[in-house]
């Protein structure tokens, strides 16, 4: 059949243009918006189904977050402390605190010794935990100072006291035990040090909020001028904290022995990933009907509108277009899902944690608690999570749309 | 009938369109006018032949050169009124320059012209659904005119109208052929409007018979009288039976 239709003044190439996003997404919109029921129900089971995996996965990661902050508390994940299996034979002393100064990636070091004492006070005695420790150690160990302030490296006969210590005193108030003197003897029996023991009088000057018994800081100077051999324990300070395993390798190869909060962080996060993810899973069931859901809409319009699209397609439309503007409705229905399910969850998650601190309060527990842990990323996962949910649902429905014969399709009734 | 049997719908056909001239194609039900239409709309290629379009086999235009051919060349008004249903009548008429690459705002601007020319202009936050069938099809007159087409492809646009309605759209794709210099394809039934053409395609059987200028005038008067001679015989056959 030869057909001419001449002569016309436009070519056929110029200036192909496509349609525009917003026009397609305004299609999209529409057609969504007449059938307000249908697409109710649908971003409705979609908000079920996401609320349900956002509150349950953030009530794992709030309780992971509780977990690590009893556990971890303020102790810095780039700290390692270090001490020596036998102190006689390995000795953690200044040549050796020198040289883990100079190990590559260590930005500062912390001494301390550790030895047991009586504190004196107004005729009574208590048995202390003593500690001489400078600045650096100090500043390492992330100690909660609740009144007055830390030692310092020029101090002599300073003291700082934690709570339990104060309350053994029978001091109730942080601020009242400032600028008191007490007495402490610490024996250094069994070392072979210019005195046998410190005993001094010293005037406290913080306090702190750590450990359930009674422990005692003072100026390290005062166990050096004894003549201490070594040290009990060392602290340092990585750069980064990719490199704490490098630098624990390095120092245990020395003979010392070494610890870190990262190693209870990494337990603690091991044990709550997995409870995440079974809490996630419940979630993920609401999450599998809502998705069928959405597939069933979907499909449906698709049935229903196969004129329109045959009449879009006769009138110019690509088959892209007509692919684009059901991925934009699957998108519409998901990504307002998501933000609607992230919100209800968000707010649901808060009146929860409220009820459980107004509880918790009754029953005399101090300070309050977030049981709900809802950081961005994870909104930003769920709404990243349904666009790949909705992409994968619309496939099939826009391919056949696509593929919709625009002749076939208006003579359908 | 066999399952891979095929069955040649329009055979032999070749014939010339002329830039601005007004063609009829008429002929009975299940001649293959609509085949023939579909073919020129470039949504049916055919099994054999070609269709050129300024020296250009519109078929072998890539997929989306040829989508664009059909937003920016041609016009379409149907018998039955299709619609995207979501959509008031001013974007339903704009959907061909949407798919043109134009904003809204440009699309709504030529839209609201296109219904000035067809006396639509106050519907235009209308839904279509909701209009009568007469102001449908007008609206359906301001999308095939929208995109100024090169040529107006009407099936049967008066089929389901009365005479009134029918009239109005005839009247509407005469101006765009006289003032606006389109090229109307017209396939309708009714023989009343084939003395607008000044091309006509007669088909039967899937053969197309030309005719043009005088040999149109003829072949209408001849059409009438086939057509009073069976009026006359039906009168005949009734009275007969009434006896």
């Amino acid at each position: 059949m030869r057909l001419s239709l001449n002569p016309f003044k436009r070519g056929l190439k110029n200036g192909i243009k496509p349609v525009s996003l917003n026009i397609l997404f305004f299609v999209a919109y529409n057609n969504l918006y007449r059938n307000k029921l249908r697409t109710g129900l649908t971003i409705f089971g979609i908000t079920i189904g996401i609320s349900a995996i956002f509150f349950l996965t953030s009530f794992g990661l709030g309780l992971q977050d509780l977990v690590t902050e009893q556990v971890i508390g303020d102790k810095s994940i780039k700290a390692v402390d270090i001490t020596s299996p036998n102190s006689k034979i390995i000795k953690l002393d200044d040549k050796t605190t020198n040289k883990l100064s100079n190990l590559g990636s260590v930005k500062k070091v912390g001494r301390s010794y550790s030895f047991p004492g009586s504190l004196t006070y107004k005729g009574a005695e208590l048995d202390m935990v003593t500690y001489g420790v400078d600045e650096n150690y100090q500043g390492l160990s992330s100690l909660n100072l609740v009144a007055g302030r830390l030692l310092k490296n020029t101090d002599n006969n300073q003291i700082i006291m934690n709570r339990a210590a104060l309350t053994a005193l029978g001091i109730k108030e942080d601020k009242d035990a400032i600028d008191r003197a007490v007495k402490l003897t610490i024996p250094l029996t069994g070392l072979k040090t210019d005195q046998k023991e410190i005993e001094d009088t010293f005037t406290i000057i913080g306090v702190v909020n750590s450990g359930a018994g009674g422990e005692v800081f003072i100026p390290r100077g005062k166990f050096d001028s004894a003549g201490i051999p070594y040290y009990s324990q060392v602290k340092v300070v990585v750069d980064d904290t990719k490199n704490v395993p490098a630098l624990r390798k390095q120092i245990e190869s020395m003979g010392f022995e070494t610890t870190s909060p990262i190693d209870t962080l990494g337990q603690i996060n091991e044990i709550f990933k997995f409870f995440t993810i079974i809490l996630a899973s419940f979630g993920a069931i609401g999450m599998v009907v809502s998705v069928l859901g959405m597939f069933n809409t979907l499909t449906i319009s698709l049935l229903e509108r196969t004129q329109e699209i045959g009449l879009m397609m006769s009138m110019g439309a690509r088959n892209r277009d007509i692919r684009t503007l059901f991925v934009l409705e699957a998108l519409i229905l998901s990504v307002t899902g998501a933000v609607v399910g992230i919100l209800i969850a968000v707010v649901t998650g808060k009146f929860v944690n409220l009820v459980m601190n107004i509880f918790a309060h009754q029953r005399g527990v101090p300070g309050s608690f977030e049981l709900f842990s809802t950081p961005l990323w994870l909104m930003g996962v769920m709404v990243i999570f349904m666009v790949i949910v909705g992409n994968l649902v619309v496939h099939f429905p826009a391919k056949r749309a696509a593929k919709i014969n625009p002749i076939d399709a208006l003579r359908r009734e | 009938m066999d399952k891979d049997e095929t069955i040649d719908v329009l055979k032999d056909v070749s014939f010339v369109m002329k830039y601005g001239s007004f063609n009829i194609i008429y002929g009975p039900s299940g001649s293959g006018k609509s085949t023939l239409l579909n073919v020129l709309t470039g949504l049916q290629k055919p099994t054999q032949g070609e269709i050129t379009f300024d020296d250009q086999n519109v078929y072998d235009l890539k997929p989306d050169e040829l989508a664009h051919f059909r937003a920016n060349r041609i016009g379409i008004v149907y018998q039955q009124n299709y619609w995207v249903k979501s959509l008031t009548v001013i974007d339903n008429v704009a959907m061909p320059l949407y798919f043109l690459g134009y904003s809204r705002k440009e699309a709504h601007a030529q839209a609201i012209k296109a219904l000035e020319r067809v006396g639509m202009e106050g519907y235009t936050k209308k839904y279509p659904t909701r209009l009568s069938g007469g102001e449908q099809q007008r609206v359906a007159m301001a999308r095939a005119l929208v995109n100024d087409p090169l040529f107006i492809i009407a099936d049967e646009p008066t089929g389901s109208l009365d005479s009134k309605n029918g009239d109005m759209i005839m009247g509407l794709l005469k101006r765009a052929n006289k003032e606006q210099g389109r090229t109307i394809i017209l396939v309708t039934h009714n023989m009343e409007y084939l003395p607008l053409a000044n091309h006509l395609l007669h088909i039967q059987d899937g053969q197309v018979k030309e005719l043009q200028g005088q040999n149109i005038h003829e072949e209408t008067m001849g059409l009438m009288r086939d057509m009073k001679k069976r009026i006359d015989q039906l009168s005949r056959d009734k009275t007969g039976d009434e006896k």
